[in-house]
């Protein structure tokens, strides 16, 4: 027996009309999103059910008109007509229009009348109508419009029973519900046009084929008209010009006027607006002053809990990722599988986590902001600002969110509609200084710009510099791509400021919980495969060490020992002999020096003796070279690298940051004494350790970054190109400022 | 004062209501207007002037930028006979 057909209803509407709230009223906590090839937006799905029948519900993304213009905007069109594969055609679509703003919300419907499907008119936000003196009369609305008309507050539940039983009469009845009437003229050339493309194209797409100047049906369908198609589409609009109707201008204007006839009588509007709280808070939050000070406080109280909340969570996570490592150490034997275990996927898996803390605050926040409507003030006051930079007040937000991490800041990116101002701002947030840049900046500043070596406010006055590179070079990038590879005309910029309302705990939640799985599934495995193949490049060859034994063994037994010994130390308590400490600090040195020199000759130490000589114009050594290749997927893990290396054993970025004196940590000791191979040239010099912070600032070296750029994008294209420009600029501004510094210092 | 003359958007001041009587230029954008409330024939307010600006149409609030602003052609109302 077939399975029974499981009748479906899609949701339609403008943004902030509550068409999620409804979907989530509607479907409770199953659902599951949908993601189409080729496109970045997401459909969700649901089910319900009323009258004992279950339905599939599909919520569609938010949207203005079924006029698309892109191929983002042509998933709601091609899933309502049944055109996206995978995805049955609904039995009905569900319109949900604001009632404080019906002429807008109608404009929709009415395109969603001419679907050919049948129709629902669910009436949202009936209280907040109310309240500012509007009333319909919803009975005369749904005689006047011809489809079911049901009030609700989807927020408050209600209204919901009837809206479930109107779609399950709607599914069952199954009527077409039937839009405006065009001019005559208009009908024609429909008529002659589906001729042409054929029969099994639907009738909307042909409709919207003559209507939509250059929109993406025209794209789609032009090539079905034959050769001389655009031709035979311009001269069709020249006729409908020459009756009286030309495009654009014909669609508002019908649809407008229809709108008019079928809410004649049903809508009452009080004699004069009412003062909403919306305009009293506006008066406030878009003033240019105030507006502006309270935009930076709440920015700064945003930044400032990501890194203070964020903090011992992520110690958390490092300190539980430390304690299993120690413990399958004592469990496993000394070997390549307890290697890429525990210094291959442990890590891996463990310098993914670790971000995740701050992208789940981040999201919270944004969430809070975005549903309770203070985003788009947000974006409207910092407009002027990005525009001038070719973007719009949209990229603010994902930039500034990349100081703390570009991962959510590219994934912020999303709410920006524009592809190339989308593009523009996801291509140079990883310009930004984010935090794991912080220990590397730390660490040179306070070994190579500090006091003796310089005045006091020299190192305070670096750190500034090396943060104001990304916000100078960031914006110079994207003006330079907004000329060149992302040229076209600076789209008009135009958004909705919604009503302000108390933001649902439900939907911050549920952002916070998608960007976290969407972070750690998808970014997490490709960050994970490259933490193992850098382990790899460490670990192998496998060789012997100068005593004939594996180095790994040799390490094993060198820590064992070294364990024996600090449980002596620990027994004999505070009269523990001088010599016993002496003997932990030698076995430590000896236990760094294999750790080193297996480092040297594995596979990654090799490749940085072999690009020295590309390395030597920026003033490093082949042992900066390692650490920087290194750091190519995770930058974070160059302290670590430079600890390997320098034979300080395993320094984390912690002891670093948290050391009250950085310039008097062994690691930075360390540093100060390495001399250029076979002299007694220090290796770093203030140009040099310029030239690394610099380097460090501009390069693009996170593979999760890199991961979510492709996930955006849906290319491997845009990832790659980020990659070789942020790297060649790292490599020029590094040679600049070597070559330069040198002059001077 | 003469109140039957037809000024682009921008000329507006803040706080100043007018309709709106034609929307030209590229069909993408007037059919994006269109579809945002911003026709011939609807009633706005201008809440703050200049680049961007934001206006009221109807009961929604809208922020816009662009050369466009100069292609929206809107005949003042005095406040008084407004909404």
């Amino acid at each position: 027996m077939p399975p029974p057909h499981r009748p479906t209803a899609a949701l339609v509407g403008n943004p902030n009309t509550g068409k999620t709230t409804l979907f989530n009223a509607l479907s409770g906590l199953r659902q599951r999103v949908g993601n189409y090839p080729g496109v970045t937006v997401e459909t969700k799905k649901g089910q319900m059910t009323c009258g004992g029948r279950v339905f599939d519900v599909i919520d569609l993304p938010g949207t203005y008109s079924l006029a698309p213009r892109s191929p983002d905007e042509m998933v709601a069109v091609d899933v309502v007509l049944g055109c996206q594969k995978e995805e049955v055609r609904p039995d009905v679509v569900v319109s949900i229009v604001d009632a404080s703003n019906l002429d807008r919300n109608l404009y929709l419907t009415t395109q969603a009348l001419e679907l050919g499907l049948p129709v629902v008119v669910a009436l949202n936000m009936v209280d907040v109508a109310e309240s500012q003196g509007i009333h319909i009369d919803a009975g005369r609305l749904s005689r006047q419009l011809g489809v079911p008309v049901v009030p609700i507050q989807a927020n408050k539940g209600k209204g919901l029973d009837v809206l479930r039983a109107a779609i399950a009469c709607a599914a069952l009845d199954r009527t077409p519900a039937k839009g405006p009437s065009f001019p005559e003229a208009f009908e024609r050339e429909v008529g002659a046009l589906r001729e042409t493309v054929g029969a099994d194209t639907p009738n909307f797409l042909v409709r919207r084929l003559l209507l939509d100047v250059g929109g993406y049906t025209e794209k789609r369908l032009v090539d079905r008209l034959g050769p001389g198609g655009a031709e035979t589409l311009k001269a069709a609009r020249g006729r409908m010009a020459a009756a009286g109707c030309p495009t654009p201008g014909v669609e508002a204007r019908t649809r407008y006027s229809w709108i008019r006839e079928a809410t004649a009588g049903c809508v009452q509007r009080p004699a004069k607006r009412f003062v909403t709280w919306t305009d009293r808070i506006d008066k406030v939050l878009t003033h240019k002053l105030w507006g502006t000070l309270v935009f930076l406080a709440l920015m700064f109280v945003v930044f400032q809990s990501i890194f203070t909340w964020a903090k011992p969570l992520m110690d958390g996570i490092d300190y539980g990722k430390d304690v299993l490592a120690d413990w399958l150490r004592d469990l496993m034997p000394a070997g390549p599988l307890t290697s890429l275990l525990l210094d291959g996927v442990l890590k891996g898996v463990g310098s993914v986590l670790v971000f995740l803390p701050q992208i789940l605050i981040l999201f919270g926040f944004i969430a809070i902001l975005e549903d309770c409507g203070y985003m788009a003030r947000a974006a409207f006051l910092m407009d002027k600002l990005m525009s001038r930079c070719g973007l719009s007040g949209k990229s603010f937000i994902p930039m500034l969110s990349s100081v703390a991490c570009a991962v959510p800041g590219i994934m912020a990116a999303r709410v920006i509609e524009n592809r190339r101002d989308r593009l523009a701002t996801i291509l140079t947030a990883p310009l930004m200084s984010c935090s794991a840049r912080l220990p590397v900046y730390v660490l040179l500043i306070g070994a190579f710009m500090s006091p003796p070596r310089f005045s006091w406010w020299v190192s305070g006055l670096t750190m500034f510099l090396m943060y104001s590179i990304g916000l100078v070079v960031a914006p110079i990038v994207a003006l330079t791509l907004k000329r060149t590879l992302l040229r076209g005309e600076t789209p008009a910029f135009v958004m909705e400021m919604p009503l302000y309302k108390i933001p649902s705990v439900r939907t911050v939640l549920r952002r916070m919980y998608d960007s976290g799985m969407a972070f750690v599934v998808r970014a997490g495995t490709l960050i994970l495969a490259s933490m193992v193949l850098v382990w790899a490049l460490l670990y192998f060859p496998r060789a012997e060490g100068p005593n004939g034994q594996l180095y790994d063994v040799h390490l094993a037994h060198l820590e064992d020992e070294l364990k024996d010994l600090q449980k002596q130390k620990e027994a004999a308590g505070d009269g523990a002999p001088s010599e016993l400490t002496d003997a932990i600090e030698a076995k430590e040195k000896e236990a760094n020096a294999v750790q080193g020199e297996w480092q040297r000759q594995s596979l990654l130490g090799r490749a940085g003796l072999a690009i020295e000589p590309a390395v030597r114009p920026l003033g490093w050594d082949w042992k900066i070279g390692v650490a920087a290749l290194a750091s190519f997927p995770a930058r974070e893990v160059v302290v670590g690298t430079l600890g390997v290396i320098y034979n300080e054993g395993k320094v984390k970025s912690d002891d670093v940051m948290e050391a009250e004196n950085v310039g008097e940590t062994r690691l930075a000791r360390a540093m100060q004494d390495a001399k250029w191979e076979g002299t007694d040239r220090p290796v770093f010099t203030t140009p040099t350790a310029l030239s690394l912070m610099v380097f460090f600032a501009l390069c693009c070296q996170c593979a999760s970054t890199l991961a979510v750029i492709r996930r955006e994008t849906l290319s491997w294209g845009w990832p790659a190109f980020t990659f070789v420009y942020m790297t060649v600029l790292a490599y020029i501004g590094a040679l600049a400022v070597y070559q330069i510094g040198r002059l001077f210092l | 004062m003469a109140l039957d003359h037809l000024l682009p958007l921008e000329m507006l001041q803040a706080g100043e209501w007018a309709d709106v009587e034609d929307v030209s230029g590229e069909p993408e954008w007037v059919g994006r207007m269109a579809e945002l409330g911003v026709r011939s024939g609807c009633r706005l307010q201008v809440l703050q002037p200049g680049s961007p600006c934001l206006l009221q149409v109807g009961g929604c609030r809208l922020c816009l930028r662009g050369a466009c602003l100069m292609q929206i052609l809107v005949r003042p109302v005095t406040a008084a006979a407004a909404w």
